[in-house]
């Protein structure tokens, strides 16, 4: 059921869309910041949300070549749930092998996301790549 | 947003003090880096790192702070975090990075003197 003093509710959608460089990711936290806030999740689940859409960026610019494409950011509220989805539009896979620590920052990501969220995962779909993430608010789980 | 990023190496500590304040994420965390890359050059081999003002801390920070420990544990040295915010604790405590560094609660307990 959703709480009537929520100010987005079932079935609302937020896209951000921006160019997908590194230094931008601040836009993606602030934006899930607000909407987490106003689809009714405490401040502890904001927080939470807030690092996880950071790492699904991350995740989601792994491995490409970031200095072409846009990330499209996709908030949903479901009931008692947030759904995002980030995808990397029109960017090519990076000519450079990406560096043990890139490979390290990849896996403390996935490592993040396991712990904050109640699902997530990332594919690779039409030279698009996409990351997703689904988030219960608490006292909702089943 | 939250805090001003900013890094602060104190003067004539031992071992060494970084002090770190702000968020430090993708777009902030090679200033860290280069920073604690030049330290160790520089031949200290044990630092404190001092993140007692940090708002935010993500994946790439936490591999900054892993490159630098290594090249600390490789001089025979060590990194040790100051780590006070249970927002920040948490970070670390679910990449499961509590078992990695040395972590203290304060200058004092991390042997900053």
């Amino acid at each position: 059921m959703t709480d009537p003093a929520d100010i987005l509710v079932t079935g609302d959608r937020i896209e951000l869309r921006f160019p997908a460089r590194g230094d931008l990711i601040v836009l993606a936290r602030l934006v899930t910041s607000a909407i987490s806030a106003r689809a009714g999740f405490d401040i502890e689940e904001l927080e939470d949300l807030r690092l996880a859409v950071g790492e699904l960026c991350l995740l989601t610019l792994h491995g490409s070549d970031e200095r072409y494409g846009d990330l499209c950011l996709e908030l949903t509220v479901l009931g008692d749930a947030i759904g995002v989805v980030c995808t990397l539009e029109r960017a090519a896979a990076t000519t450079d092998v990406p560096g043990p620590e890139g490979d390290e920052i990849a896996l403390l990501s996935e490592q993040i996301l396991d712990a904050l969220v109640d699902e997530h995962g990332r594919e690779s779909q039409d030279g698009s790549v996409r990351a997703w993430l689904h988030k219960r608010r608490a006292g909702h789980a089943e | 947003m939250d805090q001003e990023f900013q890094i602060e190496e104190r003067a004539g500590t031992a071992p060494p003090v970084i002090a770190v304040s702000g968020e430090i994420d993708v777009a902030t965390a090679p200033q860290l880096r280069e920073c604690l890359h030049r330290v160790i050059a520089q031949g200290d081999s044990t630092i404190v790192l001092d993140l007692l003002g940090v708002t935010f801390l993500d994946s790439t920070a936490l591999g900054v702070l892993v490159g630098a420990l290594k090249r600390c544990r490789e001089v025979g040295g060590d990194l040790h975090v100051v780590v006070a915010d249970p927002r920040i604790v948490k970070i670390f405590e679910i990449t499961g990075l509590t078992n990695v560094f040395t972590i203290a609660d304060s200058l004092q307990a991390a042997g900053a003197s």
